[in-house]
């Protein structure tokens, strides 16, 4: 016979209706989310990985100073690899936003076309989707004189890094285009010798691959002038989407199943406190012969009934509205190839049984204890785990003072479920606001500390006749893998405002940045080395240079030109604040600009900034979420005394300040103790994935975010206060007649 | 009379399943007195008494207190009104779990101008020693000393007593009578007590007697016996 408890599981649902409809709307739309956001991470991923084949992306390239020679090409094809020509032309537009041209790829690199055609004709060309989107451009308008004819996705640019060194992407001024050959020679710009290879053996491993490109390195540099040369894993433009969908899916899950866990144990603690006021039927049943294990199995049934209903239409939901919003997101920062969406099993297992499995488990864990009681504490209605029951004494303060304390030693379960839930609210909040005053202020910091507002990179020492030029010298090492700016800067420079720049050639000043990311004191000692030689240099950590925009060393430049063995007249830079128009655009290597000192705030902003607002949402939701359905079950939970409360005379304030404030005081402290550990919690993660990236942005909370946070959470616990008011208003005097044996 | 009822008429349901709990109670109890409402289960007796107590309304009729409608209140003034006048005594105790003995007769105190020494109370309600534990480590009679702690440490001019013997074995039964009865001694309170045991009648000033919803007798007692030589 079907145990005729289950009848009464609709009837349950019914009666507590607006917690089963909360936790169900806050369970599908997380599982929604996470589940098409698994399911878009898989199908992208798929695609970028099958990318390499499909498109036959290069096992890497090199750019040479002139073309490569035929018995160079010959040796590095006998090295094992396939040589082909991927020369390319820049053009600056008059925004100064960057069009990098290529001719149409037919053997390696290939492009995907997403929209449109590939240019056919001589004044056409099709250009990287997302930066057409960004500078709002569509198929027919013109980009660098041409006809746009296609948006496409170059596959060796899934990322639009414009130099392999750049900290971020720059889809918004950088751009990625293919023209016909014909046009491509028609294109009045310095033509870039660039070279692809592809590995012969496609089996080579990681390792191997990178002892390749060392060999070919070799090989060239013995026969050839390299400006650059860069194995496939080490080009950001190809590496990076990967790496970050990759950690993006980590992230992803944490965070579901965190939430899950908050959620099992608001489950937990609420059919606990149903158990509570039904412990004289408990007992009556197990006195009448039902199992622990049926009356386990019969409170858990709705958690985990609501949960599993809720993970499958967060997965339709998932596969269907959400896999597309979370696509978006990918294809808002990345230049992506066309997905097809790709069952996911890993996704299915994430958002459907998992969670099931955690609540099931955090409910049972918590019903298994109390369920444990022998039948009478049942009957007796005192369902306390540890028998010698402990009350603390509370002598000072009025009679509604220590109510309201003993109202939060009888809920303190419910009211560490909802610190717990609270930290981990404040963490998304404080995310979801700090993001934007954080990039804010890093792109503040390096426009205040910056040089000046033009840096010119020179090939080779070009003299101007501009008086504002300031000539510099700039090499690039490395520290622990990331890259190192190295200045030498002319110790009365008009630019480069330090108080102190050592004479010594062994005394550095280091950003900032540099200091913080390593943990690097004045007094220090550091050893940078070249990048692609064996050459160390180790110098003593001076002082502090007031400079954002990157991890750079500063030195005296007289310094400079004897520790690199240069000529003391040698320089390959110049500080500007104006154009200098004189030089010859062969002799420039780079000009940085502001926009290119804070391209990484820039385009932070653009990829995430919407998920900013959505974090916050987001977090405000689940705080609201608990602090409701908590202060819920305590009201519920204390219906009787609040009734007697009424019965004596108590006004419906009065039991709303003993009631509803021993919440609220739960809920002031939590929030005041959990925004300093959140903003503690928030450091370290960023510090962690800033450790991750290269460059450094300064943690920063802006002043008016402390405020924030206790504004918008006291906000969010005022709506909640109205409503369990208004229940409180509603219990009925006659609630304490009812005979509770 | 201190408590004046007229033509008290209250039902319960509708249509076929209406049924008429009182029907045209009229009667009337000195200041000071007890007064035993007996009657069998569903008579009416505990509806009549919630009335009284401003928890339930009636359909038509009046209770005057002291010359105040209650009829006419608000809830709010039907909240003053208990706060004022009342304090109750249930069979299930009702005291707030997660308080201390000490802590559930403050909260009855904090609603009083003028309460009564707490430590009077539980000294004369035999609590001194039990004043830090919480209900769950009470016995029953206990419990019901402390509701009774509660309910008279305001000093109210009524105190409503339902079936508040009920739960109790018979040595702690009387013992709680008795204290009932000091407590009408020595603070002048009008007692109205449910029960549904007839010997109790015999500690009372008024017995009114209730059966389907009508007073069956309306006398004075007598005859009138201390709590402690009642007999069951």
């Amino acid at each position: 016979m079907k145990n005729p408890l289950s009848r009464r599981l609709l009837r349950e649902l019914r009666q507590d209706i607006g917690k089963y409809i909360a936790l169900f709307l806050f369970l599908t739309l997380t599982t929604g989310f996470i589940s098409g956001f698994l399911v878009a991470d898989g199908s992208m991923v798929r695609a970028y990985d099958e990318s390499f084949e499909k498109y036959n992306i290069e096992s890497g390239h090199f750019i040479l100073e002139d073309k490569l020679p035929d018995e160079t090409r010959a040796k590095l094809e006998a090295a094992g690899v396939s040589v082909h020509e991927l020369f390319y032309k820049e053009a600056t537009l008059d925004n100064e936003n960057t069009v990098r041209i290529f001719k149409n790829r037919s053997e390696v690199n290939r492009a995907d076309v997403l929209d449109g055609c590939l240019p056919e004709s001589e004044g056409e060309i099709a250009a990287d989707r997302l930066y057409l989107e960004n500078n709002g451009l569509t198929i027919g308008d013109e980009l660098a004189g041409l006809k746009i004819t296609g948006a496409v996705a170059l596959s060796d640019y899934s990322a639009l890094f414009k130099n392999n060194t750049d900290m971020m992407l720059d889809a918004n001024k950088f751009c990625v285009a293919v023209v016909t050959p014909e046009t491509f020679d028609e294109i009045d710009e310095n033509i870039h010798l660039c070279y692809a290879w592809l590995n012969n053996d496609k089996t080579l491993s990681d390792e191997q691959c990178r002892d390749k490109s060392d060999e070919l390195g070799e090989i060239l540099a013995a026969d050839c002038g390299i400006s650059d040369i860069v194995e496939r894993s080490e080009n950001q433009a190809i590496s990076f989407t990967g790496e970050d969908m990759g950690s993006d899916k980590a992230m992803m899950t944490t965070l579901l199943y965190v939430v899950i866990v908050i959620l099992g144990f608001v489950f937990a603690i609420t059919t606990r406190s149903t158990i509570e006021q039904e412990s004289g039927t408990v007992g009556t049943l197990l006195a009448s012969g039902y199992t622990r294990g049926e009356l386990i199995r019969h409170y858990m049934a709705m958690p985990v009934i609501v949960t599993l209903i809720a993970a499958v239409i967060g997965n339709v939901l998932g596969y269907t509205v959400f896999k597309d919003v979370c696509a978006g997101m990918y294809y808002h920062s990345y230049s992506l190839p066309t997905y097809v969406t790709v069952w996911n099993a890993e996704a299915f297992v994430k958002t459907t049984l998992v969670p099931c499995v955690l609540i099931a488990l955090t409910v049972y864990l918590v019903l298994w204890r109390v369920m444990r009681l022998p039948v009478q504490s049942f009957l007796r209605h005192d369902l306390r785990v540890r028998k010698k029951q402990f009350v603390p004494r509370l002598k000072a303060g009025s009679i509604t003072e220590r109510f309201r304390k003993r109202v939060i030693l009888q809920n303190r379960s419910a009211y560490i479920t909802l610190f717990i839930g609270i930290l981990f609210a404040n963490i998304l909040l404080l995310f979801g606001l700090i993001m934007p005053p954080v990039l804010d202020n890093f792109k503040t910091e390096v426009l205040e500390t910056k040089f000046a507002d033009y840096q010119y990179i020179l090939k080779t020492p070009t003299l101007t006749e501009n008086e504002s030029a300031e000539p510099f010298c700039l090499a690039s090492l490395e520290y622990d893998d990331e890259e190192i700016s190295v200045y030498g800067i002319k110790a009365d420079s008009k630019y480069a405002d330090f108080s102190y720049l050592p004479a010594h050639r062994d005394n550095i000043l280091v950003s900032e940045g540099f200091l913080e990311k390593y943990g690097l004191s004045a007094g220090d000692k550091i050893t940078l080395h070249e990048k692609y030689g064996e050459r160390e240099y180790t110098f003593n950590v001076f002082g502090t240079a007031d400079y954002a925009a990157g991890l750079a060393v500063f030195m005296d430049k007289a310094s400079f030109n004897e520790n690199f063995d240069l000529d003391m007249r040698f320089f390959n830079g110049y500080f500007s604040n104006e154009r200098l128009t004189d030089l010859d655009p062969e002799a420039v290597s780079t000009v940085i600009t502001e926009h290119d000192l804070t391209v990484i705030a820039d385009q932070l902003n653009d990829s995430m900034g919407f998920m900013f607002p959505l974090m916050c949402g987001f977090s405000l939701a689940l705080y609201m979420l608990l602090v409701y359905l908590l202060s819920k079950m305590i009201i519920e939970k204390n219906a009787q005394s609040i009734s007697m409360l009424k019965i004596l005379g108590y006004t419906p304030r009065e039991i709303s300040s003993l009631y509803n404030s021993a919440t609220a005081i739960a809920v002031g402290v939590s929030l005041i103790v959990t925004i300093p550990i959140s903003a503690l919690i928030m450091k370290w993660l960023f510090y962690y994935y800033m450790h991750e990236m290269s460059g450094w942005v300064s943690f920063y909370i802006a002043p008016w975010i402390w405020p924030a946070m206790l504004g918008l959470g006291a906000a969010a616990y005022f709506i909640v206060h109205l409503i369990q008011t208004k229940r409180l208003g509603k219990i009925p005097l006659a609630q304490a007649l009812k005979n509770m044996e | 009379m201190y408590l004046e009822i007229r033509d008290l008429h209250k039902s319960f349901g509708s249509g076929d399943s209406r049924c008429e709990v009182l029907r045209g109670i009229s009667c009337g109890i000195e200041k000071g007195h007890i007064c035993v409402l007996l009657g069998p289960s569903g008579s009416g007796k505990s509806t009549l008494l919630n009335i009284i107590g401003g928890i339930e309304t009636a359909d038509s009729g009046s209770i005057g207190i002291g010359g105040q409608k209650i009829a006419a209140m608000s809830q709010r003034e039907l909240s003053l009104y208990r706060r004022k006048h009342l304090g109750y005594v249930f069979q299930s105790y009702n005291l707030i779990p997660n308080l201390t003995v000490k802590e559930n007769i403050e909260v009855g105190a904090y609603l009083a101008d003028k309460p009564l020494p707490t430590e009077d109370i539980l000294k004369t309600l035999g609590l001194w020693e039990h004043r830090d534990k919480v209900p769950s480590q009470l016995s029953g009679g206990q419990q019901q000393r402390t509701a009774i702690g509660r309910a008279i440490i305001k000093n109210p001019d009524i105190l409503l007593c339902d079936e508040p013997t009920g739960a109790l074995d018979y040595k702690t039964s009387k013992e709680i009578l008795d204290l009932i009865e000091r407590v009408n001694k020595k603070y002048g309170n009008t007692v109205i007590l449910v029960t549904h045991n007839d010997a109790i009648k015999r500690m009372a000033d008024r017995v009114i007697r209730l059966r389907d919803g009508a007073i069956r007798s309306d006398e004075e007692n007598t005859e009138k016996l201390g709590a402690m030589q009642l007999d069951w």
